[in-house]
């Protein structure tokens, strides 16, 4: 009995084998490498000198590193809420019977196929002036006179909304994927033992349905606080990180420092910092759900 | 249990996605040329039938990839005893790529930067550079050393809309611009067109922001006499903030004046369509221009804004990176290559590159083509930076972010100036 367990075991292993060799290689080294760069001035071409932790110090007196960090926590800050209200509503009408259901979620879906280049180049065409989409139909329902354009992505204000509308389109198909499903595993009954007891469509959605999805929310919530964290090459290819690196977030100071500025050292310390904060925000929040369910 | 584990899950996702979107450019890239080279392990000249095989990595795409497969091809046909073979990459990793290869010792044996001395082996290789452009070689060389092979230049120019200009009177009987070369000169040239053509057009055609903007106004601090932006020990920051602020004043006063149109998405559609009178980009726009079917269009070089003629503008250079085996024949062949390319400037030329050798120029089929002779003689008066290693992250990281708010009139270029000084300092001690 013992020795089919351990064959089982053996078996397994040659299986995942092949997954877990990549992933050592060009995971788990890679982190171990960059802790280890992240004491040392390191180019890209080689170690230079051990420095200890004068690249951490560094970067806490970095105003461009901490500006970097509060542009991706700002852009967490306006993402996450909208895009998870925006998923419920389109995960609500495409549940809805209806004969546009299959169109309904195949059209909230589509955009997420998109590569993040392709996603960002049609950013750029919708919000271009004089030719783009956006400035075109502002022209046509005469609500921007003829003579002016909107510069949506020369101002630090609305580059940010461009981003973040841009974003919540290329990628709130994912969350919505996730909700519909949510709402489709509630059991009918639920809502008819309601309805038998008067409840009216609101009532409905606010003690029943929204409740029911508290599970899915709190994964939802920290996926989406993670990968917005993360924001870098739709902010990269529309704005450039400017005016002024006004919109540049800390992934696109990282590279730059990298690969641009030779500086890998200094990188590799930002990214660990970086780490440590995603880790935080991540702790805080399985803490804060775990309280809740118990 | 389980839902500790799927924390630690989540732990370790969080940190491999951020590393693989920070490490992606350090994986090993060389190896290509570890290929058969044919026997020629010791020194010397390859002895007869022997192939020396190089590999050469380019980062040309578009109408310079097809120019630089037709010199390659040509060169392998009358040169039996080399074998170049072309990797194309991309531009935007090219010299990550390069860096890195060249770093670990698997560099190619011929690329397109600064990296090692050539003089060496010019000799044997059979390279005269007395045959190249004294101003274009003097930016390759380095405390008395070559260090590269220059091909080209490619400075920036002035094109016009014939048509265009015409119409606003501003043609002469010689087919050139009526334009009086100063300050005022320029301006009245511009406000003219302005006036005098349809408002759906934009008397110069042009970005609002990033490169061709400061080639513009590295030009015009350097038509002052203005110094490099780096002293020649590499040390420190100085920029001559009084020629700074006054060449980015007179950039600045086109945009507010409205001879350029703001933000435009595309002015090289601009030009184009017939949308613009004048444009000013990079000598790469000539092929462009010629193949768009209805341009009428003229090219020359830069009106002299200020006291001297001067411009922006970059070689390409053919250079022999350090590799492991450091093979002399190799080496030799590779330099040999180069000169060869320098000196079939004219295929090259057809992108719109000016020659790196004047007796390329003197050439009947350079001749035959036609714009390029109107701007051959700003190879003579391209004003180069000083050799850097940041050359341009300074530029990038620490000028052209200053100058884009000067552009859109949110900063003064007095305040740029003063807050660039410090910026290329940062960058430079790093």
């Amino acid at each position: 009995m013992q020795m089919n367990r351990w064959r089982a075991d053996a078996q397994a292993l040659l299986f995942l084998l092949p997954f877990l060799v990549v992933y050592v290689v060009f995971t788990i080294w890679p982190m171990i490498k960059g802790l280890e760069m992240s004491f040392y001035k390191w180019t890209l071409i080689k170690k230079m000198k051990y420095v200890g932790l004068d690249n951490y110090n560094q970067m806490l007196q970095d105003t461009a590193f901490w500006s970097a960090v509060w542009h991706s926590l700002l852009f967490v800050i306006l993402s996450t809420p909208a895009m998870i209200v925006l998923a419920i509503v389109l995960a609500l009408i495409a549940n809805r019977r209806s004969r546009l259901q299959k169109f309904y979620r195949s059209v909230f879906f589509l955009p997420s196929i998109l590569s993040v280049a392709v996603a960002s180049f049609l950013g750029l065409f919708i919000f271009q002036p004089y030719t783009g989409l956006l400035n075109t139909l502002l022209h046509l329902i005469g609500l921007l006179p003829d003579n002016k354009e909107i510069f949506w992505l020369n101002e630090t204000n609305l580059a940010w909304i461009a981003v973040t509308l841009l974003t919540l389109w290329w990628t709130v198909g994912f969350n919505f994927i996730l909700y519909l499903s949510a709402m489709q595993d509630i059991p009918e009954d639920v809502y008819e033992a309601a309805r038998l007891d008067g409840a009216n469509d609101s009532q409905i959605f606010w003690r029943i349905t929204l409740p029911m999805l508290s599970g899915i929310t709190k994964t939802i919530t920290m996926l989406q606080i993670i990968a917005s964290f993360k924001v870098f090459l739709q902010i990269y290819i529309m704005t450039g990180g400017g005016p002024l690196d006004q919109t540049r977030p800390i992934i696109q100071y990282i590279w730059q420092t990298g690969f641009r500025e030779n500086n890998l050292g200094y990188a590799s310390a930002m990214s660990y910092m970086l780490f440590v904060i995603l880790l935080v925000l991540s702790a805080f929040q399985y803490w804060l759900n775990n309280r809740k369910g118990a | 249990m389980k839902r500790r584990f799927g924390f630690l899950v989540a732990a370790v996702l969080v940190l491999s996605m951020m590393l693989s979107a920070c490490s992606g450019g350090n994986s090993n890239n060389g190896g290509a040329n570890e290929a058969a080279n044919g026997g020629s392990e010791n020194n010397g000249a390859p002895a007869a039938g022997e192939k020396i095989t190089l590999s050469y990595w380019t980062l040309f795409s578009g109408g310079d990839g097809e120019n630089m497969d037709a010199l390659i091809a040509e060169f392998n046909k009358t040169h039996p005893n080399i074998e170049i073979k072309n990797t194309k990459l991309e531009w935007a990793e090219y010299y990550t790529k390069l860096i890195t290869a060249v770093g670990n010792g698997n560099g190619p044996d011929i690329g397109i930067s600064h990296v090692t001395g050539l003089d060496d082996v010019a000799d044997a290789a059979g390279v005269d550079w007395g045959t190249y452009n004294e101003n274009l070689l003097n930016a390759t060389v380095v405390d008395g050393k070559h260090y590269a092979v220059p091909i080209d230049t490619h400075p920036l120019i002035m094109y016009y809309n014939k048509k265009l200009l015409r119409d606003a009177g501003l043609l002469g009987e010689d087919g050139k611009p009526v334009l009086e070369q100063s300050a005022d000169g320029f301006t009245t040239f511009l406000s003219t067109l302005k006036e005098k053509l349809p408002s759906s057009v934009t008397p110069f055609a042009f970005e609002s922001k990033d490169q061709d903007p400061y080639r513009l106004w590295w030009s015009l601090y350097k038509q002052q006499g203005g110094n490099d932006v780096i002293s020649e020990d590499q040390k420190s920051a100085e920029i001559d903030a009084d020629k700074a602020a006054k060449a980015a004043g007179y950039i600045q006063d086109l945009y507010v004046k409205g001879f350029i149109k703001k933000n435009d998405p595309d002015f090289y559609k601009t030009f184009q369509s017939g949308a613009g009178a004048i444009t000013m980009t990079g000598v790469w726009a000539t092929g462009t221009w010629e193949s768009t079917k209805g341009l009428e269009f003229g090219a020359m070089p830069i009106p002299k804004i200020f006291d001297q003629e001067a411009t922006w503008g970059d070689s390409h250079t053919i250079v022999l990176p350090v590799t492991k085996d450091e093979d002399p024949a190799k080496r030799q062949a590779a330099l040999t290559f180069a000169n060869w390319v320098a000196d079939n400037g004219q295929i090259w030329a057809k992108a719109g590159h000016i020659p790196s050798k004047p007796a390329v120029i003197e050439k009947q089929e350079f001749k035959d083509m036609p714009y390029r002779s109107d701007y051959v003689a700003v190879a003579d008066t391209v004003a180069f930076g000083n050799p850097s290693t940041k050359s341009w992250q300074i530029r990038d990281l620490a000028i052209v972010k200053y100058l884009n708010e000067v552009w859109a009139n949110k900063m003064t270029p007095a305040d740029a100036i003063a807050k660039m000084q410090p910026e290329i300092q940062k960058v430079i001690d790093q």
